[in-house]
């Protein structure tokens, strides 16, 4: 297996990573991967070096994939907003950010209210830093953890682990249920752990590394119970599935984290390797209708190809073209900052102009956070793969 | 059940995508399994046949070049008649895409340097063509205001050197982006501020104060970065000048306008890119390759294919791995012939005129860029192989690099 290497002398400087960083492209204020990363990295390592540009570094990792010599350019990254922010105190908003599960846990109680709260409070959250255009998620009437648990579940011997994350536990929590639903249908029952937190990537990107790390442990001790046994351990939000195997790998040292990255999954991926094994129920009914898909970055950095859109293909009548416009600019939590909302709209724009020249009314994407973006910059509707995947199951039952 | 592949192509450079445009353009179904963005983005985006031989001796025409070449250079293995096909599918493709190619293998095309040098090749951009440039009497060299890596002084000093271009009236001017603020300045930005409508007609305004209509107009390549004439023309338009856009260093414009260009035309003929794929190693039952296996960080994964493209690169690509008195071939260990002692693989003389040896270690294939074994005996028989991993050739040295990519990855492609 791979192993991991954040060598910053790797890298040439051949400026690869540059031609191909969405933030570079958008901003000025940014002085790019190359410098930002490797370059500052070899000063890092002997003295400290503030370099105040680093904060426009989004960890969409479009200079991972470009890198020609492997390095974690945006890991790199990371790492050192994690050690500036060692000596110095977060902002009030970056908290609350980065601390996306704590405010749902919070409001989960009235999320009415906190949904009315927030209109009302937009004002305020101005005042801290978020920008008041940013699409910020409202939270669902009833998390996915409700819902899952008020399902009746068909059992099979075959059982696989889900990791729902933040944004489909309490945003988006129809994803995890129509995810339930197409396990089901290729008799698969679907686990959910209860102790699961934040996989930790909105800490990440803010400096909170340690308590990143805190939550990573949390996990792998819950997760590892299962993919020591051989259960897959699947994930339908992109960020939260490169978080949980690679950037673990990357950002922190925790016992045997190898050996459980190779159970996990992205859901897409899972069910076309289902489908290699001749065990995928592909009894779809036909869907005639047409989308544009939007591959997340997170999904491309994993090397696996776009399973969504593969496994999508396979249904009848279902037609889905890959808009191949790049990334959408909101990267997390990096296009509801204030300072930042212009420079993730401008990253998005090549995108959203691409989706509205299609005239289609829908785009398809796996990760949360590019749907917002993607609605709120192109003005479409949009969905996750598996919300199809499960309305082709359904059409043939009809 | 199991998705299999006609073809996968290991490699996302100029020589993979050229294989995987091809093989899908014949109706195969292709994958192209690629590690980081390829090295295109680094060349300039032209397209080099052959500028020089051995001994430093420049080749009047691409097409004489050719004929001049020793048995081993990967050229000879492919034939003319292949070379010429890759260069009509290649022109083919981008005026299909809207950013035609001029140049054929019986004209030299020299093209200007940002170090005022000019350099010789074979396919260029239109915005690189200097016939406008040999023809005026004046010439006027453009510089943008805190650019690094281009001084139109520099050019203009060193073009008064060059026969060609010796006689002429040469003025330098400036105009200034406004790009200061920041980072410094690359062509990459100003060619990203010409991408912009405010840029452009900002552009066009300060042009006017300082170009007169009718001039031939040296400049970086800030043409817009994407694989289009629309910027070009339009600054044409507006001034009624030609202008003639330079090679330049990293990052390069022209280099990202073709690796767009390539990876828009394969995603609409429905070839699969997989990106971040490490493959790190083959299946292989007797002579035949089965799947190729990638390893990720988290773990292998196997992809089966009738055929497979081994165009990774060289050694800067990774397809080559260098080890102490051996150069290995990683994914399917294929046998490389290096001299034993190291010290062998590199000609120490500075402004050398000979090539490098270590530059021309690579793998010996036959005429379909089937691998070969020591005795000349195929050894994988659905493999094949194209670019920098060839043996036989220093790309740098010869100004070849694009020029063998293309042809082998054509021949490659219609070997399968």
């Amino acid at each position: 297996m791979k192993k991991h290497h954040n060598n910053p002398d790797s890298c040439t400087a051949c400026t690869v990573c540059i031609a191909n960083c969405p933030v570079t492209a958008a901003t000025r204020k940014f002085r790019g991967p190359k410098m930002v990363g490797p370059t500052l990295e070899r000063m890092r390592l002997s003295h400290e070096d503030v370099e105040p540009s680093l904060e426009y570094c989004s960890n969409c990792k479009n200079c991972d994939m470009s890198c020609p010599s492997g390095v974690p350019i945006s890991t790199l990254n990371m790492l050192a907003r994690a050690k500036y922010y060692k000596t110095r105190k977060h902002s009030l908003r970056d908290w609350i950010l980065s601390h996306g599960e704590k405010m749902a846990k919070l409001s989960a109680a009235t999320p009415g209210m906190a949904n009315f709260g927030m209109k009302m409070s937009r004002g305020i959250l101005k005042q801290i830093g978020i920008s008041e255009k940013a699409p910020l998620p409202p939270y669902a009437p009833k998390s996915f953890s409700k819902l899952f648990k008020a399902l009746k579940q068909k059992s099979y011997p075959d059982k696989v682990v889900f990791y729902p994350g933040c944004f489909i536990n309490y945003n988006d929590p129809q994803v995890g249920m129509d995810f339930v639903a197409v396990m089901q249908a290729n008799k698969f029952e679907v686990i959910v752990e209860d102790g699961l937190v934040c996989c930790g990537s909105p800490l990440v990107v803010n400096g909170f590394l340690d308590e990143a790390e805190e939550n990573a442990k949390t996990n792998i001790q819950i997760l590892k119970k299962w993919t020591d046994k051989g259960y897959p351990v699947i994930t339908c939000c992109t960020s939260c599935g490169l978080m949980l195997k690679q950037e673990y790998q990357e950002l922190f040292h925790i016992e045997g984290v190898q050996e459980y990255a190779k159970h996990l999954y992205d859901a897409g991926e899972f069910l076309l390797d289902l489908h290699d094994q001749g065990r995928l129920n592909t009894d779809f009914g036909t869907l005639n209708e047409k989308y544009m898909y939007h591959s997340p970055c997170h999904l491309r950095a994993q090397g696996m190809g776009l399973p969504g859109l593969d496994l999508l293909a396979l249904i009848p009548g279902l037609d889905v073209q890959d808009v191949d416009g790049g990334c959408c600019g909101i990267s997390g939590n990096y296009g509801f900052k204030a300072e930042k909302y212009d420079i993730a709209m401008s990253i998005g724009s090549t995108l959203f102009d691409k989706i509205k020249e299609s005239r289609l009314d829908t785009v398809v994407s796996e990760c949360g956070t590019c749907r917002l973006q993607i609605g709120h910059g192109a003005n479409v509707k949009t969905l996750h793969p598996m919300t199809l995947v499960r309305r082709a199951y359904e059409a043939k039952q009809k | 059940m199991m998705r299999e592949n006609d073809i996968i192509v290991i490699g996302g450079g100029l020589a993979g995508l050229t294989a995987a445009a091809v093989a899908a353009k014949r109706g195969k179904k292709v994958m192209v399994l690629s590690l980081g963005a390829g090295t295109l983005t680094i060349g300039g985006g032209i397209v080099d046949v052959i500028g020089y031989l051995e001994g430093n001796k420049p080749v009047a025409t691409p097409s004489a070049g050719l004929l001049q070449l020793p048995a081993e250079h990967p050229y000879k293995k492919i034939g003319r008649p292949a070379i010429e096909d890759a260069i009509k599918f290649f022109k083919e493709i981008c005026e299909e895409e809207g950013y035609p190619y001029m140049g054929n293998l019986d004209t030299m095309q020299w093209v200007p340097t940002a170090a005022g040098t000019i350099k010789p090749t074979c396919l260029i951009p239109k915005t690189m063509n200097t016939e406008e440039l040999q023809k005026a009497n004046k010439v006027i060299v453009l510089g943008f205001e805190s650019l690094k890596d281009f001084y139109p002084q520099l050019i203009t000093k060193n073009f008064k050197k060059i026969s060609r271009f010796k006689d002429k009236e040469y003025e330098t001017v400036m105009i200034d982006p406004n790009l200061a603020e920041g980072r410094d300045v690359t062509a990459l930005d100003v060619a990203r501020w010409l991408d912009t409508e405010e840029g452009i007609s900002e552009c066009i305004t300060k042009m006017r104060k300082v170009i007169q209509p009718g001039s031939v107009v040296i400049i970086p390549p800030v043409l817009g970065t994407r694989p289009n004439y629309r910027i070009a023309d339009r600054l044409e338009q507006a001034l009624q000048c030609h202008f003639i856009e330079t090679a330049s260093v990293p990052p390069s414009i022209t280099g990202l306008r073709l690796r767009t260009m390539m990876v828009s035309y394969l995603k609409k003929i429905g070839v699969r890119i997989v990106e971040q794929a490490t493959v790190a190693k083959s299946i292989v039952e007797a002579d035949k390759c089965v799947a190729v296996v990638t390893e990720g960080i988290d773990r292998e994964r196997t992809y089966y294919a009738k055929s497979f493209i081994l165009a990774n690169g060289g050694f800067y690509g990774g397809g080559l791995l260098a080890e102490p008195g051996k150069v290995i071939e990683p994914i399917f260990n294929l046998p490389v012939e290096a001299p034993e002692d190291h010290e062998m693989w590199a000609n120490y003389s500075l402004f050398s005129n000979e090539a490098q040896p270590f530059a021309k270690l690579g793998l010996e294939v036959d005429e379909k860029m089937r691998p070969l074994d020591a005795d000349g005996k195929v050894i994988l028989n659905n493999v094949f192989v194209a670019g920098r991993n060839l043996r036989g050739y220093d790309y740098s040295f010869e100004k070849s690099g694009n020029g063998v990519a293309i042809a082998s990855g054509y021949q490659a492609a219609m070997s399968v």
